[in-house]
């Protein structure tokens, strides 16, 4: 996957519905970018970490609630 | 007492002082509403203070403290952050939108320092929903920080860290989402402790992201850190995320001795891009570490450099939060806050789930690591404060930060003062321990702080 781009930035505001002011738009994209970049460099099908999930661990409450 | 020696005390010597009769919570309230009224006109640290209330307070204390009464935190003078709840007393979240929202109860934390026997002294400016600093035009003015005025003080908890550094409290609550308790308490040199996720209730504080928010206790001192920790720990039906663990006895540890503590230190991720002047300052806190009888070793994370995709998991959760709100009253958010909370609506769901896969990873190799070490040690943050003209200057993006894969994986971790930059702004040490060993953190920040004095070095208020 690739560095994020302004138009991506864009595409993905309007499939959300929403407005970014255009002088924003750079600082939103260096956002996103940084933040999916650990992402693009997982191979998702190799980690064995599955989370969110959900757990029930003897030590929770009295109800067996976390 | 001189009139800075007294502001600047310590909960101990405070309670000593008050058992003793050589000082009344009132003349102390009374000392520290003199100056907040001389300081705060510039540093901005209070949003609202409450003297009426603070007064009632100490009153209530001076009785209690004839009749016998030796709670520590009786008569100990508090400053708790705006996004905190006090019943009667508005809360702003440093936010137009609730710029007079006055909340029916008070918040746990607080709650639970009042019954102690603290007095309240106001409402601390918190970035705007603990995540914009206010820009110029704001409603609310954001807190100066009393090392130098034209850099911040840290946030989002940064009139904690004003008030606190300034000597305008004893104590202070803040919260800690990405590192809001420890960035004012290394931006401002005063100590703030973020204890593991559920061990203080979030009940009645604004949520900025419900998988990393902490509340908890920021002071002058690691010592003053237990003192408040003891009081607010503990398990709260009212917080579903709120742990049932048993509370430590964070003030009995303290003086324990360090000789055989082992000090991990991750040297990747925490350490790139740090001003040269913060690695000497590291340097030298684990020599003098390794002079108190510690074992300093590196050692490795593998995932670290994940830690990152901390971000798709924060500005997700936090529009989660806000969206309503910011759709229909987006002119109610200050310009830095809103951009990044829509930021949070571009993340897909995939990467939602992704990001929290690869913090459970994080967080397991971390809990490995703390197998053959008792404490982690890094830089609390790479460079010491930046001006708010950097901050203001979007073009710039977000600083880098050495503190949120403490809130990923959940872990207590405390931030103290190790030294100065050449531009006299205070640079930060930040321990990090295991689950619910806070006791071994704060023991840890405490044999530094018998050892140094940077913990007591004043601001030029």
């Amino acid at each position: 996957m690739n560095e994020i781009t302004l138009d991506e930035v864009r595409r993905r505001a309007a499939v959300a519905g929403i407005t970014l002011r255009e002088d924003r738009v750079e600082m939103v994209r260096r956002l996103l970018n940084d933040a999916l970049a650990p992402l693009r460099r997982m191979d998702p099908n190799a980690m064995r970490t599955m989370e969110p999930a959900a757990t029930f661990d003897a030590r929770g409450g009295d109800d067996g609630r976390r | 007492m001189a009139d800075d020696e007294l502001v600047y005390a310590g909960i101990r010597d405070l309670g000593a002082r008050f058992r003793k009769r050589e000082l009344s919570p009132v003349e102390l309230t009374e000392a520290l509403l003199a100056r907040i009224a001389r300081l705060d006109p510039s540093l901005h640290a209070f949003v609202t203070v409450t003297s009426d209330r603070a007064r009632a307070d100490a009153k209530a204390a001076e009785a209690a403290l004839l009749r016998g009464d030796a709670r520590p935190l009786l008569g100990i003078p508090m400053g708790y952050k705006d996004i905190y709840d006090t019943r009667g007393i508005r809360t702003t979240a440093g936010s137009a939108l609730w710029a007079d929202r006055v909340a029916e109860a008070d918040s746990t934390c607080v709650a639970r320092l009042q019954a102690a026997g603290c007095v309240m002294l106001g409402k601390l400016i918190t970035h705007e929903f603990a995540w914009g600093i206010q820009s110029p035009g704001h409603r609310f003015e954001p807190a100066r920080n009393p090392w130098h005025r034209d850099h911040i003080p840290g946030g989002s908890s940064s009139g904690s860290g004003t008030a606190l550094a300034a000597g305008m409290c004893v104590g202070a609550l803040g919260t800690d989402t990405g590192g809001s308790i420890r960035g004012p308490a290394s931006f401002s040199g005063i100590v703030g402790l973020k204890p593991t996720y559920g061990r203080c209730s979030r009940r009645g504080v604004a949520t900025l992201s419900w998988t990393l928010d902490h509340t908890g206790p920021m002071a002058r001192s690691a010592e003053d850190c237990a003192h408040l920790l003891q009081a607010l720990a503990g398990h709260d039906p009212l917080d579903p995320a709120s742990s049932r663990e048993p509370v430590g006895d964070y003030v009995g540890a303290l003086d324990r001795p360090l000789r055989g503590l082992r000090i991990g230190v991750p040297r990747d991720f925490f350490f790139d891009g740090a001003d040269p002047e913060v690695t000497r300052a590291f340097d030298a806190a684990m020599t003098t570490y390794r002079g108190l009888g510690a074992e300093v070793r590196d050692v490795t994370i593998p995932s670290i450099w994940d830690s990152p995709s901390f971000m798709v998991i924060m500005a997700s959760e936090a529009f989660a939060y806000h969206e309503r709100d910011v759709r229909e009253r987006p002119e109610l958010y200050g310009d830095l806050l809103r951009e990044r909370v829509l930021s949070g609506a571009l993340y897909t769901g995939a990467e939602y789930v992704q990001a929290m896969r690869l913090r459970e990873r994080l967080r397991n190799e971390m809990l490995d690591v703390l197998r053959s070490v008792d404490v982690l040690a890094t830089p609390t943050s790479p460079k010491p404060a930046p001006t708010f003209a950097a901050m203001w200057d979007v073009s710039l993006g977000f600083p880098r930060s050495n503190t949120p894969p403490f809130n990923l994986s959940g872990l207590p971790a405390l931030a103290l003062p190790c030294g100065f930059a050449s531009a006299g702004l205070p640079l930060s040490l930040q321990l990090a321990g295991r689950p619910f060993d806070e006791a071994t953190v704060l023991r840890a920040g405490h044999a530094y702080q018998q050892a140094t004095d940077w913990h007591r070095r004043r601001p030029p208020v």
